[in-house]
């Protein structure tokens, strides 16, 4: 309803049936078609109303600049209450806090970023510097906050993804010299809670797709399980580490850019590779792709993983051509399975016949269904992060004063005690 | 600090409205009519349109039937990368079921 009423028709017939999303038992189908088809019959004949002929327009929208005055806990409870936050405590947005947030930027307060699907929000400027006020965000971390808003409104499918039953959440990747400005986390547990850039870019992000695109859970956003990256989940590359280019420059990038990568992986899976050399590394990727899997796919290898390619000769592109090549679907898979043979698989490849020996299938559309990031500490276990577009990169654009602001907030670290 | 007061801005965005429209005129009868069967490319989409199919003919035996298949689950894909053909095929129908799939 939300997605018919965003595109101008609030008022829309709805047949309700039961058949459960993606089923494929053909009974169940024919019996739930059955019993609701006189409904469509009678939608597609029953004269219109006044209303579904004509809708009345809407009040417009009108939230007033200053929401609410309370205690820290009022404000909690109001914000909860109106569906604004996660459901974690917030940082109350007042305006001294957003003004020191709006110093991560010299763009104007009410520049509009970009008007999200479905919803089609203004992002202005301050409006996310609102939300990353509430998600704890530090001004340093503007410039990617905006540069993560263009990924989204360049993504035509990023709205869609927010809102899908497959549950796929935004995963971040950050590369270039702005990681180390803010201490975004590269290393060990790189995606593990614990590091404020890490943390609260991605719930920032989470934020606005609820406060500016319009997607709430099982309003809009029909995701069946659910994906706890939707919280955050954000890495900046272990550039220092890895053996070949950062990734934004295989992007198109230059290494001295800032930049921020959007994909949307339905799963994270980590394994132990079969061996840590680099006959055991790719075969244990080739050989754990499945064709149940979903989308784009980026193998996640540690700084270790990668030198141990590299040293055997293996570039990164040669890394990925070996995975588009050698990962297919074994004779006699679906038949051992007791499926028919040919079953389709992957329908998000949009690129390819949805079918086939071939798990990845390169294409106008998805040229590079394959990609290689590089983070984490120094050790063998290496990662799938699956599904959903192609990768959408953006350069981040530093403010003037940006080396002031960096000295300003780089301190900002945990200090663990040992015990 | 416990009794401290935040004023607060708020997070929600503006959005412009959008130009409205009303559902398209119904039909008296649909025996005799073209109904397009629009199928994305869920896997249920095409079984579910099968159904209609079958039960629209059992019901109206002179109406006739044309499916288009989408390559994508949006019809927003349909929007941008196949228009043209999208548009043709909808010029000679009376009315469209829809089959999301999902």
């Amino acid at each position: 309803m939300s997605a018919a009423s965003s595109k101008g028709m609030p008022v829309v017939r709805v047949v309700p049936e039961t058949i459960i999303s993606e089923s494929t038992v053909v009974a169940d189908i024919e019996k739930a078609v059955t019993a609701v088809f006189d409904g469509v019959i009678d939608a597609l004949t029953r004269p219109l109303t006044a209303d579904e002929k004509s809708p009345k327009p809407r009040e417009p929208e009108s939230s007033p600049r200053i929401i609410f005055k309370g205690s820290l806990e009022d404000v909690n409870r109001f914000f909860y209450q109106r569906g604004w936050t996660d459901g974690l405590p917030v940082i109350p947005p007042t305006e001294d806090a957003v003004v020191e947030m709006l110093t991560g930027t010299d763009l104007p307060a009410d520049h509009i970023v970009a008007e999200l699907e479905p919803r089609r929000g203004k992002v202005t400027v301050e409006k996310m510097a609102i939300n990353a006020v509430m998600a704890g965000c530090l001004p340093t971390y503007m410039p990617l906050l905006i540069a993560g808003v263009e990924c989204l409104s360049d993504n035509p499918v990023s709205g869609m993804m927010a809102a899908s039953t497959g549950s796929f959440s935004p995963f971040w990747l950050i590369n270039g010299p702005i990681a180390k400005d803010i201490n975004a986390r590269a290393t060990y547990g790189a995606t593990s809670p614990g590091d404020i850039a890490n943390a609260t870019i991605g719930r920032a992000l989470g934020l606005l797709t609820k406060n500016m695109r319009g997607v709430r859970k099982q309003i809009e956003d029909m995701g069946v399980l659910g994906n706890p990256g939707k919280y955050t989940w954000v890495a900046a590359e272990n550039e220092e580490n890895s053996p070949w280019e950062p990734f934004h420059i295989d992007r198109g990038f230059k290494k001295e850019d800032s930049a921020i990568t959007l994909m949307f992986p339905q799963s994270f899976q980590q394994m132990m590779p079969f061996g840590t050399d680099d006959k055991g590394i790719l075969a244990t990727v080739v050989g754990s792709l499945v064709p149940a899997r979903q989308g784009s796919f980026a193998l996640v290898l540690t700084p270790t993983n990668a030198t141990s390619l590299a040293n055997a000769g293996w570039t990164k592109q040669a890394v990925k051509d070996y995975i588009v090549k050698n990962a297919i679907v074994p004779q006699g898979y679906f038949t051992r399975l007791g499926l028919p043979e040919g079953v389709s698989f992957d329908r998000g490849d949009v690129t390819g016949p949805g079918s086939g020996p071939k798990i990845f299938t390169p294409g106008p559309r998805n040229p590079e269904p394959v990609q290689v990031y590089v983070f984490g500490g120094f050790g063998s276990w290496m990662g799938f992060a699956q599904g959903g577009p192609p990768p959408v990169t953006r350069k981040a654009e530093l403010p003037k004063d940006w080396v002031q602001l960096v000295a300003k907030y780089r301190n900002i670290v945990p200090n663990y005690i040992r015990y | 600090m416990e009794n401290s007061q935040y004023e607060v801005l708020s997070p929600w965005s503006e959005a412009d409205p959008v130009p409205l429209q009303g559902l398209s005129p119904r039909l008296d009868d649909l025996a005799g009519k073209k109904i397009g069967l629009l199928c994305n490319n869920k896997r249920a989409a095409p079984i579910i349109l099968e159904v209609a199919e079958r039960l629209l003919k059992e019901k109206y035996p002179t109406a006739e039937t044309s499916y288009f298949y989408a390559r994508s689950f949006s019809v927003s894909s349909l929007e941008r990368d196949r228009k043209e053909e999208f548009d043709d095929w909808l010029k000679g129908l009376d009315a469209v079921i829809a089959s999301v799939g999902d």
